[in-house]
């Protein structure tokens, strides 16, 4: 699953920390889900799309053969 | 994501202060072969079979026995749950993966160097493999879990 986060966090000029502390989750967790390394729970997912007022699908992707 | 099987961050030092010391001296006690006879008070065995040179066999015998050892293996048992079961300070779904991932790795990395061990070592250093085996498993996981969390 690819995502828009890292576009976002520029666009609302946050770091991977200060988005880190506005969901309550550790910096690591960003970090691994903006390089596709971690795909996060619905919940984390559903938290950082509000944080954006986006909707999750607008943020997070299916990739092909997903 | 909360796990019932893990404890507050705040006994992470405790048990770094307890594992630290712990494998040093575990460390100097095998290398240095210290006298282990140290340290030499009565205990209550629940089991003994296999006394060679006297007659304490059975159930709940008092030997006198050097506790320096076991109170060392303690130290890195009790140091080891600690570290590697307390909460991270920021414990997330993501933490908890590498956790999990951590413990999955480290036992069966375990295993592979015992398999390794039993058919590559033999006699008297066997035993000593199987003496590190006891603290393999919590030390593989601690290092690999701090390993890919710094790393990610």
């Amino acid at each position: 699953m690819k995502n828009n986060i890292k576009i976002e966090r520029a666009r609302h000029n946050l770091t991977q920390g200060d988005l880190a502390v506005k969901i309550g989750v550790s910096r690591q967790s960003i970090n691994a889900i903006e390089k596709g390394k971690y795909v996060p729970s619905a919940l984390l997912a559903i938290k950082i799309a509000q944080l954006f007022k986006l909707p999750v699908e607008d943020l997070f992707f299916l990739e092909e053969g997903e | 994501m909360k796990s019932k099987y893990l404890i507050s961050n705040k006994f992470k030092i405790p048990g770094w202060l307890l594992l630290g010391p712990g494998l040093l001296a575990g460390l100097l006690e095998i290398t240095m072969e210290f006298d282990t006879d140290i340290l030499s008070i009565s205990v209550l065995s629940l089991y003994n079979g296999d006394s060679l040179f006297s007659n304490n066999n059975g159930f709940f015998l008092i030997l006198t026995n050097g506790v320096l050892d076991e109170i060392i293996a303690l130290c890195i048992i009790i140091g080891g749950l600690l570290v590697g079961f307390s909460e991270e300070k920021i414990e997330d779904e993501f933490i908890y993966k590498l956790r999990k991932d951590s413990l999955v790795w480290a036992i069966i990395f375990n295993y592979i160097v015992l398999m390794f061990a039993i058919i590559f070592i033999y006699e008297f250093t066997f035993f000593n493999i199987l003496v590190f085996n006891m603290f393999t498993p919590l030390l593989f996981f601690i290092i690999r879990f701090n390993i890919l969390k710094a790393r990610a």
